[in-house]
């Protein structure tokens, strides 16, 4: 179970130069279900996969609004994901009343990077144990941001977290060269079919288990979901691909397990 | 490891039998694991070069990472390693450069060094923290005696001047390349003269790439910056027209190189540090 | 109320008596009442292309001309300038505060490159002044300036042209918007001339000329004024450009400031 004595500390370095309390922190992001974000030139669209705990249950929130002109996706720890919400909302709001105007995606992304930052280098704190998605369209166009609970963070084009993410992310590293050009529904359905595939099992997406966020030019955060998702999932099925074991992702799955491995080292960069 | 500590190695506040603290060791190893981060103080400016590793296909190169950090106008970092703790000792350096503006003069670059490793070195002291797993390259420039300079402080806190300075995974191997370069001035060769900007850019560009394997290593995006007369004694991005320029010029020489020997890859894993 | 039996405990520091702080403390803490060392006016204007600043050299120190070469008129970042009347000293520390800003905005922008660089614009700065100013107000211990700010504002989704922009904040953290502006005693003198003459698509030769006869008009009316002025323009491809000090020609000799008036036959008035 344990791998040595270097992994219980978050302040205790391993002898391979490694922080095994923060690498485990990365792990509990894989146990959030998928995440997917994924921009265009004019949008900037963030899709998620909703668990419930039980048929009497509700199901969770994944995507969070935090600005006008900016939302997040979480895979991870919940709670941990609402307080980092409830703060970004507050820095939002501050640099709203401070400077008139939006905040920059970029330095609220490495603001919230910092914060991480900070719990991997005191005794006091667990590190976050979630991983977020940032979707935002703000002075700078349309921007994906991806958080690891390590601190680090990377401006993408498309991402996926969360478990089962890998096949998510094979779609999307496949064809985001043509997401540039897409429009807001064509980017929609991309994210859809990239939730697709991180379906575990017989599992199918429906209007209550997904769930997807976007924002562009001209158009402030929205979150489509239940009935207004309808139609495109009704568009999924129409090319019928609303479903865990698609053609697509079968072929995904071939590199799933050497890309799995690219993961590890992620927090060395 | 060339030996661990069993049982003293546990935190930074414990010294072994022999008097060594490993977890700064170890936090050093951190630091030799991640992308190469070089600096090379030429005649007329500072250059520094970072080799940022990739993860995947769909990042945005040109905004991810940002291993190069202006403090102020006039100091720049790079650091590799855990990016993250880069980007909080940076983040300190910016604060004290800014901090310091107030008293009428920009920080010296030896005292905005010694004033990051006092900071870097507090981090081994206690229990409590860990030591920082980022070295940090400091090229800058000082207004008042018009001199250049490039530091580089480690996780340990020790911090020197350099000529050249490696950090990160190729460390070794460009260390050796660095010191075929003239850029220590006791020791230019008579009738040579020492290293100017435009050709240490060209030179860490062609050490970074062939420190690098295609095969076994992270695609990489080549990161360089310098301060030098021709950026106004401000550190500014190299142009990014000089980089591929550098970067072309690098291959080639690479290869005109491969055909005369082949030359084995140094072994990363078994490097005896100090 | 502790119920501690140790001696020290509460029964000790029942009666103390009246501290000397406490009693500073009931008097109340004063805080700037007046400024002191002065500077006076600042005209602003958009014309065609830009906005443009104007104000003189002068900083007073009570009716006493003082400093006669004493900048107001500075460049913040690439793209906006301010101008300030009123104590010159919190100028100082004004500009000390955004040129900080915008060194830090340089250092964390997204990339080495300029193209992104999270540069603050005008209408940023002015909107980040007035927080600044509203609550030192609040803290009942305010800047003593009127702050004019030009540049550009940028528009939220940055794609179409952005548009000049120009603005002012007062000590106690007002914050208005309009074409032309006019600081200090040129809010009473300048102004009603500046309103009448300006029209959008001036040239930038016409608003110079408009700006120097209101400053070598508040130089005839206004005691804290003098004829050594600055210009500054922010424009759209050159960016900030602020002038050295130069001198206005003045004219003395008209009828009115020669020949007395009043009834009494004293300076009562021309």
């Amino acid at each position: 179970m344990f791998r040595n004595m270097y992994d219980t500390d978050v302040t205790v370095w391993s002898p391979e130069g490694r922080l095994l309390q923060v690498e485990y922190a990365m792990e509990s992001v894989k146990q959030g279900s998928a995440c997917v974000a994924l921009r265009s030139d004019t949008h900037s669209v963030i899709g998620a996969l909703k668990r419930s705990v039980s048929e009497l249950s509700s199901h969770q929130q994944k995507i969070l609004e935090i600005d006008d002109h900016l939302g997040i996706g979480i895979a991870g720890l919940t709670a941990d994901a609402r307080t980092l919400a409830k703060w970004m909302r507050n820095e939002c709001l501050n640099h709203k009343y401070v400077y008139g105007t939006a905040m920059p995606t970029g330095r609220l992304a490495t603001d919230l990077a910092d914060r991480h930052q900070r719990t991997t280098q005191t005794y006091v704190r667990r590190p976050y144990g979630v991983g977020l998605l940032l979707a935002s369209f703000d002075k700078n166009g349309p921007h994906v941001y991806q958080t690891c609970p390590s601190g680090n963070v990377y401006e993408c084009y498309a991402a996926a977290i969360g478990a089962r993410s890998q096949s998510g992310r094979t779609y999307l590293e496949k064809h985001h060269e043509t997401f540039p050009t897409c429009g807001r529904d064509d980017l929609i359905m991309h994210a859809l079919r990239a939730l697709v595939g991180c379906i575990s099992g017989d599992g199918e997406l429906t209007s209550e288990n997904g769930s997807i966020g976007v924002v562009g030019k001209d158009e402030r955060f929205v979150l489509i979901e239940g009935a207004e998702l309808q139609p495109y999932l009704d568009r999924l099925e129409l090319e019928g691909g609303n479903n865990a074991g698609g053609a697509e992702e079968e072929e995904g799955e071939g590199d799933a397990e050497e890309e799995e491995e690219k993961e590890d080292d992620v927090m060395e960069t | 490891m060339a030996s661990s500590g069993s049982g003293y190695d546990l935190s930074s506040s414990t010294f072994s039998p022999d008097g060594r603290i490993f977890q700064i060791e170890y936090a050093a190893k951190a630091v030799e694991n991640a992308g190469t981060a070089l600096g090379l103080r030429c005649a007329d400016g500072v250059v520094l070069a970072v080799e940022k590793p990739l993860v995947n296909r769909m990042l945005v190169a040109r905004t991810t990472g940002g291993y190069t950090r202006s403090t102020s106008t006039r100091a720049s970092r790079s650091r590799v390693s855990s990016a993250t703790a880069g980007r909080s000792l940076t983040g300190r350096g910016r604060r004290r450069a800014i901090t310091r503006r107030h008293h009428g003069t920009k920080i010296p670059p030896a005292t905005l060094s010694s004033r990051i490793s006092a900071y870097v070195h507090y981090f081994t002291l206690h229990g409590a923290l860990r030591p920082f797993g980022a070295s940090t390259l400091v090229a800058a420039y000082d207004t008042g005696t018009k001199r250049h300079s490039l530091h580089m402080i480690e996780p340990s806190g020790v911090c020197y001047e350099y000529y050249g300075a490696a950090a990160g995974r190729g460390r070794q191997p460009a260390r050796t390349e660095m010191e075929k370069l003239v850029v220590n001035p006791s020791r230019v060769p008579e009738g040579g003269e020492m290293i100017s900007v435009s050709e240490g850019v060209r030179q860490l560009a062609k050490i970074i790439h062939s420190l690098h394997d295609d095969a076994k290593d992270k695609p990489f995006e080549l990161e360089m910056s310098w301060l030098c007369e021709g950026s106004g004694w401000k550190h500014e991005g190299v142009p990014r027209e000089i980089i591929a320029g550098a970067v072309e010029w690098a291959k080639k020489e690479i290869e005109n190189e491969g055909e005369n020997d082949e030359e084995g890859d140094d072994d990363e894993d078994d490097e005896m540090e100090e | 109320m502790s119920l501690s039996l140790q001696s020290g405990g509460a029964a000790s520091r029942a009666l103390a008596p009246p501290s000397t702080a406490r009693a500073i403390a009931d008097q109340g803490n004063q805080m700037t009442t007046r400024p002191i060392t002065t500077g006076t006016s600042v005209l602003g204007m958009k014309y065609r292309g830009g906005v443009m600043l104007a104000a003189d050299t002068l900083v007073s120190y009570g009716s006493l001309a003082k400093y006669k070469n004493a900048r107001r008129l500075l460049s913040i970042n690439s793209r906006t300038l301010i101008g300030a009347g009123g104590e010159y000293s919190d100028l100082q520390s004004i500009a000390d505060l955004l040129r900080g800003n915008a060194l830090n905005d340089r250092c964390t922008a997204d990339s080495l490159y300029e193209e992104d660089n999270n540069e603050e614009c005008a209408g940023e700065v002015w909107s980040y002044l007035r927080a600044v100013m509203y609550q030192r107000r609040n803290r009942m211990n305010p800047l003593w300036n009127d702050v004019v700010v030009a540049g550009f504002r940028q528009n939220p989704d940055g794609t179409t042209t952005d548009s000049p922009f120009l603005g002012v904040v007062d000590k106690i953290g007002t914050a208005y918007e309009d074409d032309v502006l006019a600081t200090g005693f040129g809010a009473y003198i300048a102004l009603p001339l500046m309103r009448e003459k300006y029209r959008p698509d001036m040239e930038e030769g016409e608003a110079r000329a408009l700006l120097e006869d209101c400053l070598r008009i508040l130089f005839y009316r206004d005691c804290r004024a003098l004829n050594r002025v600055q210009i500054a323009k922010v424009t759209m491809d050159g960016g900030v450009l602020v002038s050295e000090p130069y001198e206005l020609d003045t004219y003395w000799d008209f009828k009115g400031f020669v020949t007395n008036k009043g009834e009494m036959g004293t300076d009562g008035g021309w």
